[in-house]
């Protein structure tokens, strides 16, 4: 039986190869989306998968009071994690990793040669035990135990040495610490939070030295007694920091977070170390785009069956009377549904795995192609096809096997107020699903956009940061500094710590009259061309002193006006003003420059200071170019820097770029929703085609009649295209008030946002309206056209 | 006997009236009949062959097919009916448009579950009988009206039904084809078959061992 319902679905997909090949491009589309969508989605919840201990693995996180924001960080003091393994019984051992530079490249020197790493840690010798990293040569349990030793990856050994056997060479960091080489570890999956390259002992760096319980720079892991719960870790570690630190040092509070949670569930956490950061919020918003987007294909599918079933109808009836029961018709009809998304299914994956990279490109990841041979993967491909088989096929199978034999043969037609309506109800509900894509990738690129048009305070135009923070010696700085001022396309040139968009030190101003706990301030150590070069605007007062004479303990600060407000200036008043913000110093308020996005828009914008105090390095080198065309200039300003400073790699960033990586997580959504929304739009047509060429078809005869009576051709091409016209119109109104509801949540993310308008609403409209006319009229006209008499005749 | 109908009433609402299209109609057959119904356009011929074939219900009345009651037969049990006694044959012949002649007879065979050996043997069988062995692997749309009957007529009889039921049989052919169809009815026949036929042509009838005259969905006795 299953042979024949086979053999009667495989020769349908063959005798009408229009509509099979709507249905199965359609499909195949969709569930190449949906395939990658879901290759994703399995990615991002497969991260840290790998490791066994993961349920007992507990990262430390550091919550600030109300003064500071009531910000949540990754990142602990470096006596937590010691502490912790002492005195709470639950806490099996504890690990402290620390990023080169908080995330800063680390220059790396062979015998040979000189490379930027980006993946520099420093780490207890925990790291293995904790994490169960093996090491392919070298001890698991002393690799890091002594200073100046580090364990490495195969794939950096390769690229550092040319070899994976590496055991016992050395390098140096930053042109002033040898390192020797005493582990070496498979690379780590690109589905681990964990992600560094090279791993140097904690011994080695400045936090084993003069660990304190209120720099908080180190990301802690503590490994627990199996079934050990975060609540009670949370109030252990309160006890911790009651009992070890005194009540003005406790700024904050400890929070245990669980390590299964780290990857997906950490967007609202500032300043955790592993490039590899996911969003639950993503992952959810791209499953329901996978989802609309199988619906809209299997609405499609569903459509094109029941409009054909009037030519079906008869071969039901046939068979009731031959003997057929609804059970065996509801199975033929799954058949055949399951023989084209089967089809579908094979030429889906096919597109998926040849668009594979593409889509890592787009949305910043890198699933690695084996996944698609894995069982899960093909597991979930058989569950997929099952789901859309069923989803596709319910309607066709339920309702045309209830067709009564009698009504069927006698000619009825059927096509029944109901049958109508529902197919009527489902072109709605894909146009809604369209429209809402529609609207959400407008309005995500509308804020996209704003947020690049938005005047940020500062300029990006042309400036580019160089990176001089492997360079120790101060001669060769002002050295260099000389030599880049006599390119001729660089007109301005200073120095500071940071840059907007980049994180520099929090410190806090305390209040001259309230107690009020003060205001975190992100401080910059800057000379004054820095600030010429971001071309801030000065409000009141003056830059920083350009010179500085040696002896003078004055320290010179710039602010912004967010701390005049704070402090109840007016800018002109606050010239002159004392001000405490780096302890102990004599600091006064020189400038005042208008506030400027130095963070995300997602953020309000707070306060922010330069100064120059020497407490920090000055680790950048801010260039204003006169040519717009940079990318050619670049290598000219490389071969300056390496004459003057040959061991140290030539690292640079364009601000604007550096800008746009604020918003990689909104942008790689935008392209990915663009994109899938023009094929989900593209699919949703195809239907409306294959509905409208049916349509046509099935009035046949009425359009003949009507010609023969004196009817145009473009009275006959607008009677069959209202229809479908009325029904987008139904969906445009539906999913307007939906898709703003939708888009106006998300935007609330951003403290800095665009108002939606009726813009992406029109431009939907027109765009939805022009695509369904020029799709429905195709066939109107070809129907509208033809000769009345071949359809006469037919009868 | 093979079916009874008893005062069987079956009527439309059209604006608050009633309007029979079978009206107290009594009729019963036996086993090796051949019957003929005639009548009018709108007389309720096709209407009488649905309701005797279980296609369509009524109102009122009562209908014994084999001793058992229809009036309120399950949509299983009617299935079950046409497996095991009933063949239809159309007008429109209504062959399975995606299926080959072999394959169109063999498909009553498929829902009665008979082996594939033994449905090779019955199929083989029709061809050889109807004389379309050469074409059982052509489809519906590359034969002839005639031919197309034929198969449907062979894959009426291939499940060995005890009682065929043809509306206009020959309605869309020419004489020559008509007759040929007739003087196989009347061969069934002898053979045991009963059949029930409705059709406008006194010709066709002569083939009928009894005639039944409808108007206006009653028995016309006057004829």
């Amino acid at each position: 039986m299953i042979k024949n319902h086979l053999k009667i679905a495989w020769r349908n997909v063959v005798a009408n190869p229009m509509f099979s090949a709507i249905n199965i491009l359609g499909l195949s589309l969709s569930l190449a989306i949906t395939t990658l969508l879901f290759l994703f989605i399995y990615h991002e919840n497969s991260f840290n998968e790998m490791y066994t201990n993961k349920g007992q693995i507990f990262r430390v996180t550091l919550q600030t009071g109300e003064s500071y924001n009531n910000t949540v960080y990754a990142n602990a003091p470096a006596m937590v994690g010691p502490t912790a393994a002492v005195e709470i019984p639950e806490v099996i051992n504890a690990l402290r990793v620390y990023k080169h530079g908080f995330g800063d490249p680390a220059y790396i020197g062979t015998k040979n040669n000189s490379f930027i790493e980006t993946g520099l840690y420093y780490a207890d010798p925990s790291l293995c035990t904790v994490f169960e990293i093996d090491l392919l040569n070298g001890n698991k349990d002393n690799a890091l135990k002594n200073p100046n030793t580090a364990i490495i990856s195969e794939r950096t050994a390769e690229r550092f040495f040319g070899t994976s056997k590496v055991l016992g060479q050395s390098f140096s960091i930053d042109d002033n610490k040898t390192i020797e080489i005493t582990g070496v570890f498979r690379d780590l999956p690109t589905n681990s939070t964990l992600d560094g390259n090279v791993y140097v002992s904690m011994a080695t760096s400045f936090f084993s030295k003069n660990p304190s319980w209120s720099n908080a720079s180190l990301e802690t892991y503590l490994l627990t007694t199996p079934n050990t719960n975060a609540k009670v870790l949370d109030k252990k570690m309160q006890e911790m920091l009651d009992k070890n630190v005194p009540e003005e040092g406790r700024w904050y509070s400890l929070k245990a977070q669980p390590f299964d949670q780290v990857h997906l569930y950490s967007s609202h956490i500032q300043n955790g170390y592993s490039s590899r950061k996911g969003s639950i919020d993503q992952v959810s918003s791209l499953s329901w785009l996978a989802f609309l987007i199988l619906i809209i294909a299997c609405i499609n599918y569903m459509n094109l069956a029941t409009a054909r079933s009037q030519k079906r109808s008869r071969e039901v009836g046939v068979s009731k009377t031959l003997g057929a029961s609804k059970s065996s018709l509801i199975r033929r009809f799954y058949t055949e549904t399951g023989l084209v998304t089967f089809i579908s299914i094979i030429l889906g994956v096919f597109i998926a795995i040849l668009s594979l990279p593409y889509f890592n490109k787009i949305a910043g990841i890198e699933i690695p192609s084996d996944l698609l041979l894995s069982g899960i993967f093909i597991l979930s491909l058989v569950a997929i096809w099952l789901v859309a088989t069923l989803l596709a096929g319910s309607y066709p199978a339920l309702y045309m096997s209830s067709f009564s034999a009698k009504k069927v043969l006698n000619g009825d037609k059927g096509g029944s107020f109901w049958t109508i309506s529902i197919r009527r109800g489902l072109v709605v509900l894909q146009f809604v699903a369209s429209t809402i894509l529609i609207v959400g990738v407008y309005v995500i690129y509308s804020q996209l956009n704003y947020i690049q048009q938005k005047d940020l305070g500062f300029t990006t135009d042309r400036v580019v940061a160089v990176s001089i923070n492997g360079v120790n010696d101060q001669n060769k700085v002002a050295l260099l500094k000389e030599q880049l001022l006599q390119l001729p396309e660089v007109t301005a040139l200073g120095a500071a710590q940071g840059y907007p968009g980049k994180n520099v030190s929090g410190r806090m101003i305390q209040h001259p009259l309230e107690d009020d706990g003060g205001l975190a301030v992100q401080t910059n150590r800057a000379d004054a061309e820095a600030l010429d070069v971001l071309q801030l605007r000065l409000l009141a007062g003056k830059n920083l002193p350009s010179v500085k004479a040696i002896g003078d303990t004055l320290v010179e600060v710039v602010v912004n006006k967010r701390i005049t407000d704070y402090l109840g200036y007016e800018p002109a008043e606050a010239i002159g003003q004392k001000i405490s913000m780096l302890p102990g110093e004599n600091e006064y308020i020189v400038g005042v420059v208008d506030n400027f996005h130095y963070a995300s828009l997602r953020e309000p914008i707070g306060a922010y200071a330069f100064h120059n105090l020497a407490s920090e390095y000055k680790e950048f080198l801010l260039l204003k170019l006169t040519v717009s065309d940079l990318s050619q200039h670049i290598s000219r300003i490389q071969d300056r820097f390496q004459t003057v400073v040959d061991a140290v790699p030539f690292d640079y960033s364009f601000m604007d770029q550096n800008i746009e990586k604020l918003y990689i997580e909104e942008k790689q959504t935008a392209s990915i929703g663009m994109i899938f929304s023009i094929l989900a739009v593209f699919v949703a047509c195809l239907g409306l085609f294959g509905l409208a060429a049916f349509t046509a078809e099935q009035r046949d005869k009425e359009i003949g009649i009507r010609k023969v009576l004196g009817a145009s051709v473009l009275g006959i091409t607008k009677l069959l295209s209202i229809d479908f016209i009325n029904l987008i119109c139904i969906a445009l109104l539906i999913a307007f008030p939906l898709s703003y509801y939708i888009m106006n949540n998300w935007l609330q993310e951003f403290a800095y946002r665009i108002h939606i308008g009726w813009t992406p609403f029109v431009f939907t409209a027109l765009f939805a309206l022009l695509v369904a006319i020029m799709t429905v009229s195709f066939q109107s006209i070809k129907a509208a056209l033809r000769n009345p008499i071949t359809a006469l005749r037919k009868e | 006997m093979l079916l009874q109908l008893k005062n069987i009433y079956k009527w439309v609402t059209q604006g608050g009236r009633r309007v029979f299209l079978l009206n107290d109609i009594n009729l019963s057959v036996e086993a090796g009949e051949f019957i003929t119904i005639m009548g009018p356009s709108g007389s309720g011929k096709s209407t009488l062959l649905n309701v005797i074939g279980m296609l369509d219900g009524f109102q009122e009345g009562e209908y014994q097919f084999l001793d058992e009651s229809v009036h309120q037969i399950k949509e299983k049990q009617r299935s079950k009916l046409y497996k095991e006694y009933i063949g239809f044959v159309f007008q429109q012949y209504h062959l399975i448009d995606e299926l080959t002649v072999y394959e169109n007879i063999e498909t009553p065979l498929l829902y009665k579950n008979i082996k594939s050996s033994e449905r090779k043997a019955l199929v083989a069988d029709m061809l050889d009988r109807f004389n379309i062995v050469g074409k059982k692997d052509l489809f519906p749309a590359q034969l002839s009206g005639g031919q197309q009957q034929l198969v449907g007529i062979a894959r009426a009889l291939v499940a060995k039904p005890k009682l065929i039921l043809a509306d206009e049989p020959t309605g869309n052919l020419n004489s020559t084809q008509s007759q040929e169809i007739m003087e196989l009815f009347a061969t069934l026949n002898a053979e045991g078959v009963t059949i029930i036929q409705a059709t406008h042509s006194e010709t066709n009838a002569g083939y009928g061992s009894r005639t039944i005259h409808l108007l206006d969905g009653r028995r016309d006795h006057s004829r």
